[in-house]
């Protein structure tokens, strides 16, 4: 590992992370798409400010661009509030039509510049290393790393200081109101700095990444856990070993970084979206087949009770009654013998005291709807947690 | 001409897309569509378009189907699932296209014209590939109209009816992929969405009916092909789809404005229409009051019992005058029969409206 390996790692790591933290409330406040929308739409600014100063490495361009992220932002809220459209429309209609005018300025006057669209959308992480600050001629590293770091750093003092209103407000818009804190303010401070990580990031990542980096690891510690705290940290986390892992990937295939990012991210996504203990797809589908049994004893057991002639508790009779197929009968008869329900003397079934009461309570349930009548079965039964 | 193909059948489906809230599943959609790209040239080699564009609606189909997948059972939302996949399936492809440029290959270059597309590269084969699939489209859009239409407006309800709402759903998010990757050639992968949306939001403003809204959306979306192609044909430098979607997006803006019904000038024209009509019932509701002492409904007043009332001017009380509702003589008013009635009744009806 040379030394420009080690500050790629370090730049990528860092947009990670400045990435994550506002990535995390886009997507409580389910506003990750104005993530993709501010991507896209910073390219205006850049150009015209490029136009301004002429020069690429201007803060101006950044300035610019930011501005025109928030205008976006602006824009979008403006539509939103004619109630012509809905929101997601408004989104879709703002940022193409910004882009497009981003693109037109580009090939209409800026043609022979560097600034072309493709590294605009996809970035360069390789070359981040060789755009380096000298500073009477002493090496202060690269310039990507200095302008991430600042907005870093701006972002976690903002972040820190403001958690608690941030957090009531994403969570309770109506308290955070009532409690004085504004949350247009709240809103556009928050704008401002998807805004401006976005700017930041992309120059050195690009714009796909940008999304990718503020929504995916957002988006993978959600499924993780509930607490809001975690889940900043947990997307952090993720958010920094797709970068490092993903570095390797590229090194490995001789790939773009950005895109080797992505796809680590992505798979991280997928991993956690399948086994993910308590939100998973897996764990999901499980709750739902365990509940189908639940209901299904819980229909048999009533059954049971209804009856008492020998004739309708014979096992067969189940069968074609309740309208159960062969095994499905066979496992919830097996469920009910196992929790000492039923009790089965050649093929006729009958309840025991403990499923006789059982089934009064849930009766009583379906009846009252209380959930204190429930207290004591919730221990063996998914179906009545939650 | 292709453009204007493009633009009809992006229209027409646009429409469900933005009736259904899904209108970013576009943008998603065209940028899954590019790993599909990448793959299927890794595969066969070639870069024959049709081979291309069948990987593309793979890969927008598995992206579409997953989001699907990840908002019914999960609890992230939809906008967090569309920017996943948009950026995921995005990243990887670019990762693949990456990959490929640095593979030994000599003719690996020009996938990426799939990222901005350009009309100019349009054969006339593409156009007819184009025409076809819109007209099967629009076959299967009038055969299942009726299904279309209750499932769009009340999911519910076609569920009760027996229709199979998982099917339709598929076919409607199958069209809209199918529609995307004819459109990436073009307009390429980001303005797409624009595509999608614009026409049919355009077209919204000015319908409450499905029907007129897509013919108008498919109208509007040809147009603005045309257009666009016209504009960005005559001057040098203008690439095609950006023009497109800003043509696009100015109908938008334009019915915005503009559409009688819901249009924002019209409704501010209105709102103040009803303010000034509030203010005549204003001063008649007073004029009322004074009007109502008196024996004679018509026994006349000076103007100036009105001063303590600032709702009227010289001009509030000409019209008054102009609907009969009351008569001025000089500096004297007198309500007329008209005038006493209709503002006894609005006298009425605020006081029912209060209870």
């Amino acid at each position: 590992m040379n030394s420009a390996q080690i500050e790629i790692q370090l730049i990528a790591s860092l947009v990670a992370i400045a990435c994550a933290i506002p990535g995390t409330f886009l997507v409580l406040r389910k506003m990750a798409l104005i993530s993709d929308a501010i991507s896209h739409s910073i390219l205006p600014g850049l150009v015209i400010g490029f136009f301004i100063t002429n020069d690429l490495s201007s803060p101006l361009l950044i300035v610019m661009a930011a501005l025109s992220g928030v205008i976006t932002v602006v824009l979008v809220e403006f539509i939103q509030k004619t109630k012509l459209v809905k929101e997601d429309t408004a989104i879709g209609l703002v940022f193409p039509a910004m882009f497009s005018i981003g693109v037109l300025l580009i090939s209409k006057y800026a043609n022979d510049i560097h600034l072309d669209t493709d590294a605009v959308l996809v970035g360069d992480l390789t070359l981040a290393p060789y755009d380096r600050i000298f500073i009477n001629g002493l090496d202060f590293g690269p310039k990507s790393l200095w302008v991430i770091g600042i907005i870093l750093l701006i972002t976690l003092s903002l972040l820190i200081a403001f958690f608690k209103e941030l957090k009531i407000s994403t969570f309770d818009a109506g308290l955070a109101t009532a409690l004085g804190f504004s949350p247009a303010v709240l809103h556009y401070g928050l704008m401002s700095v998807a805004s401006v990580t976005t700017v930041g990031a992309f120059d050195a990542v690009g714009a796909i990444l940008v999304v990718a980096l503020m929504i995916a690891p957002a988006a993978i510690a959600y499924l993780l856990t509930e607490d809001l705290k975690k889940m900043l940290f947990l997307s952090i986390f993720f958010g920094v070993f797709s970068a490092i892992s993903g570095y390797w990937l590229s090194h490995w295939l001789n790939a773009s970084i950005s895109g080797s990012i992505t796809t680590i991210l992505g798979l991280v996504f997928l991993l956690v979206y399948l086994f993910a203990p308590k939100k998973g797809l897996i764990s999901v589908s499980y709750r739902n087949k365990q509940q189908k049994i639940e209901v299904s004893l819980l229909t048999f057991l009533l059954h049971l009770n209804n009856h008492t002639e020998e004739r309708e508790r014979h096992i067969n009779h189940l069968n074609e009654h309740i309208n159960w197929q062969k095994v499905k009968s066979k496992s919830v008869v097996d469920l009910a013998l196992r929790n000492n329900m039923i009790t089965l003397s050649g093929n006729i079934i009958s309840l025991t005291e403990k499923g006789k009461s059982f089934t009064d309570k849930a009766i009583d349930y379906i009846i009252t709807n209380d959930d204190s009548e429930i207290e004591s079965m919730k221990e063996d039964f998914f179906l009545f947690r939650g | 001409m292709g453009t204007a193909i493009l633009g009809a059948i992006c229209g027409m489906l646009g429409s469900f897309a933005v009736l259904r809230k899904q209108s970013l599943l576009g943008d998603a959609i065209s940028h899954a569509a590019l790993p599909g790209i990448a793959i299927s040239f890794l595969i066969t080699g070639t870069k024959e378009t049709n081979v291309l564009l069948i990987g593309a609606l793979i890969s927008g189909l598995i992206g579409a189907f997953w989001i699907r997948g990840i908002t019914r059972k999960t609890h992230l939302k939809t906008d967090t699932a569309l920017g996943l996949i948009l950026s995921v399936f995005f990243g990887f492809g670019m990762l693949l296209l990456t990959y490929i440029q640095k593979q030994p290959y000599a003719n690996q270059s020009g996938l990426d014209k799939f990222l901005f597309g350009q009309a100019a590269t349009l054969l006339e084969r593409d156009v007819w590939f184009m025409a076809v699939v819109t007209f099967i489209c629009f076959i299967v859009l009038l055969l299942f109209w009726k299904e279309f239409k209750i499932l769009l407006f009340d999911a519910d309800y076609a569920k009760t009816l027996g229709f199979n709402v998982k099917a339709i759903d598929v076919i409607i998010t199958s069209f809209i992929v199918v529609a995307i990757v004819l459109g990436l050639q073009t307009v390429g992968v980001v303005l797409m969405s624009a595509m999608l949306l614009a026409p049919a939001a355009a077209a919204r403003q000015w319908t409450n009916s499905l029907g007129i809204m897509v013919v108008l959306a498919a109208v509007f979306g040809a147009t603005s092909g045309v257009v666009g192609t016209a504009i960005s044909a005559s001057q040098n430098n203008l690439s095609t789809g950006p023009v497109i979607v800003l043509v696009a997006a100015i109908f938008v803006v334009f019915s915005f404005i503009f559409s009688p019904s819901r249009g924002l000038l019209f409704r501010q024209i209105r709102f103040i229409q009803n303010r000034k009509d509030l203010e005549l019932h204003k001063t008649l509701a007073f004029m009322f009051e004074i009007a109502k002492n008196h024996k004679n409904i018509s026994h006349p007043h000076t103007v100036k019992i009105l001063n303590n009332f600032h709702g009227f001017t010289k001009k509030s009380l000409n019209k008054l005058e102009n609907k009969e509702y009351i008569n001025i003589n000089g500096k004297m008013w007198s309500m007329t029969e008209k005038g006493y009635h209709f503002a006894a009744n609005l006298y009425n009806q605020q006081v029912e409206d209060n209870e």
